[in-house]
């Protein structure tokens, strides 16, 4: 009888520990990240625009007090990807516009289990002083703090990115600036790329005779399928017959069982995969590594952060939060920000990207590269829509992932 | 599928899930002849998972990471520091519990999240990184391969080119058994463990045995851990342990904490893990297949517990 109680609580450990687990990571490799090195294409499309708003901005400076922001990261700085992108965002303004015109804080509440409980009564804090001009969270992890933190400030703004605020369930606040990220579009490049390599008889250890790609997913949420949704679309749309092995880790930590997962994909003939899945996603590129073949990063420009693997990946998936946050704060300073809408930040906005530096170039033959800068302009200008996960129910998902499997 | 599961490589990655629930599973075993449950397994697997890749690096800066003879010694010295390491966290655990009396479980908590916040904590001291060890250059145990053998077809693939530790883990069972039931110290441990008055009224230290199955146990629980970060992976990433430490608890339990019956369960599992990892190339919902490992466990509960049953029902009615 003891040993069957010490056993259940064993069990019961595992499964929270699991969930804790989960629930940490999500914010880490959903949530997407990026990467310094991405956002320079982007920083001059958009220097004409900074100038303009400089000039707004120092308007804006002339009636006294710098426009404040706070970022509470419900985790913590120095994951080089996410909030480190957020924080870069921040740190570029501050530098263009000066610190007169512009300032931040940033405060890291830990993003350990125990932490968790800190998260709220800390944004509370913060609405309290009403120091801020604007407080900036995002994950879902955030979303019931903000839910009785807006209530409370009715005056506090509030930017919040990367999970969908449900502004019609919530009686239309228009104190909420919602940022999403199009990684169905940055995804759409990837599985577009991918399916155009597994059958390329240019590139080193590929079996051009099958068309097999793979896909490796942290949990089965709506923020991976969006990925996978991208992903599987833009495979298709290059090559019709295209087949995608999916699987998911169950959780973004469990890098061992991302890598056995990955190398079954390979040994069923996948060439190339593409990796969603945080920490577990480490494990497809190592398995990458050792078959010879091919996995697309996430988040940060993994080729750049892993250069002992960087022969087998090809580019990465990059979210730019850093920029979103940067062009958001601008128009919130010349009072024209959005507040009360979710705006997605796509290709057009520079919120996402693919990495395409010599890096890129060395592993991918010229014609996928002309064939991917086609399909990016194509989507920037609207010639291609890219369907999203979110608003597409369970089935449909389903349902596009069964059209590719392996028969 | 079905092609998936008589290969080769299907043999193999039962033999990859398998091998750390199996050190882990060993370690358990050894606690709990001993009276003591070692709920500290995950947090010991996922301490040594990063001192495995901190002390082979050190090994590698010594003898060279290169193939053959230099690798051997640069693991060796790697792996040997790690497990003095894992015993050394063993008795501390055993010092938490023994010494200062705490609760064991309570103690146990506490060590995994020290570990799961301490490795973090390490790596980013060390490396400046706080997700994964990719900038240390770790040395991976070897691979085995045996000469003759490897050119049977089928069989010589899957007995050659196995990783050292798989082999070591396999070890371990045999030692484990010998240990607790051939030799006096197993002897005392078991005694121990059934009942510790009566064994202190024999003259034997219950203390001093449960600090020797900790310290044994802490060993073996760093060799698992040695194996997920340089075995399974090339790399430490962070809370890597994933939960195997419970899950060799679960083993354990469900084997009687014997080493016989631990290696099955442990067996079982990497099965159901191996079976599951190829499900997802089928088209049945992915939802399904990750139940298996845990329907495993149920299912192996409840025979365990039935066959129990059975047998005390069966010795109540002889008396």
């Amino acid at each position: 009888m003891k040993k069957l109680i010490a056993l259940l609580l064993a069990a019961v450990m595992t499964l929270s520990l699991a969930a804790c687990g989960s629930g940490d990571e999500a914010k880490n490799s959903d949530d997407t990240k990026n990467a310094d090195s991405s956002t320079e294409d982007s920083d001059q499309a958009q220097e004409p625009e900074d100038e303009g708003d400089n000039a707004e901005a120092e308007g804006d400076d002339a009636s006294g007090e710098p426009y404040k922001a706070a970022f509470l990261v419900n985790g913590n700085l120095g994951d080089k990807s996410f909030y480190d992108s957020a924080n870069e965002g921040l740190t570029r303004l501050k530098e263009d516009l000066g610190a007169d015109a512009f300032d931040f804080k940033v405060e890291e509440m830990g993003g350990d289990p125990a932490d968790e409980a800190n998260w709220e009564p800390t944004l509370l804090d913060y609405c309290d002083t009403g120091e801020y001009d604007v407080i900036v969270i995002g994950t879902w992890q955030m979303y019931d703090a903000l839910l009785s933190a807006y209530k409370m400030y009715p005056d506090q703004k509030f930017i919040f990115f990367d999970e969908p605020f449900d502004f019609e369930a919530e009686g239309n606040p228009d104190n909420i600036f919602n940022m999403m990220f199009k990684q169905n579009e940055v995804s759409y490049l990837v599985g577009a790329g991918a399916a155009l390599m597994t059958t390329s008889s240019e590139i080193e250890g590929i079996d051009p005779a099958n068309s097999i790609i793979g896909f490796l997913g942290g949990m089965d949420g709506v923020l991976i399928n969006d990925f996978l949704v991208g992903y599987i679309q833009g495979a298709k749309d290059v090559n019709p017959d295209i087949q995608v092995a999916v699987a998911y880790v169950g959780d973004y930590i469990d890098s061992a069982k991302g890598k056995d997962l990955s190398l079954a994909q390979f040994q069923n003939g996948a060439d190339v995969s593409f990796n969603v899945a945080g920490n577990a996603g480490l494990g497809l590129i190592e398995a990458a590594s050792e078959s010879g073949k091919y996995a697309f990063g996430v988040d940060s420009d993994q080729a750049a952060l892993l250069p002992d693997y960087a022969a087998s990946i090809p580019s990465s998936a990059l979210k730019n939060i850093g920029n979103a946050l940067y062009l958001a704060i601008q128009e919130d300073m010349a009072g024209t920000l959005a507040y009360g809408t979710t705006k997605s930040y796509g290709f057009a906005e520079g919120g996402v990207g693919l990495v395409m530096d010599a890096h890129y170039e060395e592993i991918l033959p010229e014609s996928i590269r002309t064939k991917l800068a086609e399909l990016q302009e194509s989507i920037v200008n609207g010639e291609i829509e890219v369907k999203s996960a979110y608003s597409m129910s369970t089935e449909e998902v389903a349902e596009v992932v069964n059209s590719v499997k392996i028969q | 599928m079905l092609n998936g599961i008589f290969s080769v490589e299907f043999v193999n990655s039962i033999l990859r899930a398998t091998t750390p629930i199996l050190f882990a599973t060993m370690a358990s075993s050894v606690a709990a002849k001993a009276g003591i449950c070692n709920m500290a397994l995950e947090g010991m697997m996922l301490l040594s998972a990063l001192f495995g890749v901190l002390f082979s690096a050190l090994g590698g800066g010594i003898f060279g990471a290169a193939t053959g003879l230099s690798q051997f010694a640069s693991f060796g010295v790697g792996f040997l520091l790690t497990v003095l390491v894992g015993g050394i966290i063993g008795m501390i655990f055993a010092f938490c519990i023994l010494q200062m009396k705490a609760d064991e479980i309570l103690a146990a908590i506490a060590l995994n999240l020290v570990a799961s916040g301490g490795t973090i904590m390490l790596l980013m001291a060390v490396t400046g990184e706080k997700g994964a060890s990719n900038a240390i250059a770790s040395v991976a145990a070897p691979k085995v391969t045996i000469p003759l053998i490897e050119s049977i077809p089928v069989l010589g693939k899957i007995l050659s080119g196995q990783n050292l530790l798989t082999w070591l883990s396999l070890l371990s069972v045999v030692v484990m058994h010998l240990f607790l039931y051939k030799t006096p110290m197993g002897l005392k441990i078991r005694a121990v463990g059934e009942n510790k008055d009566a064994a202190e009224s024999v003259g034997i230290s219950a203390k001093k045995v449960q600090y020797i199955a900790l310290t044994i146990s802490g060993m073996l629980a760093s060799m698992g851990g040695f194996y997920l970060s340089g075995g399974y992976m090339n790399m430490f990433t962070r809370d890597m342990a994933a939960g195997r430490g419970y899950i060799a608890l679960a083993a354990s339990s469900m084997g009687a904490d014997t080493p016989i019956g631990g290696f099955l369960v442990s067996i079982l599992f990497g099965i159901a893990q191996a079976v599951a990892n190829l499900m997802q190339l089928t088209t049945i919902p992915m939802q399904l297949i990750q139940m298996i490992p845990y329907l495993t466990t149920l299912i192996g509960l409840g025979v365990y517990s039935y066959v129990r049953m059975k047998r005390r029902k069966r010795l109540l009615q002889s008396e």
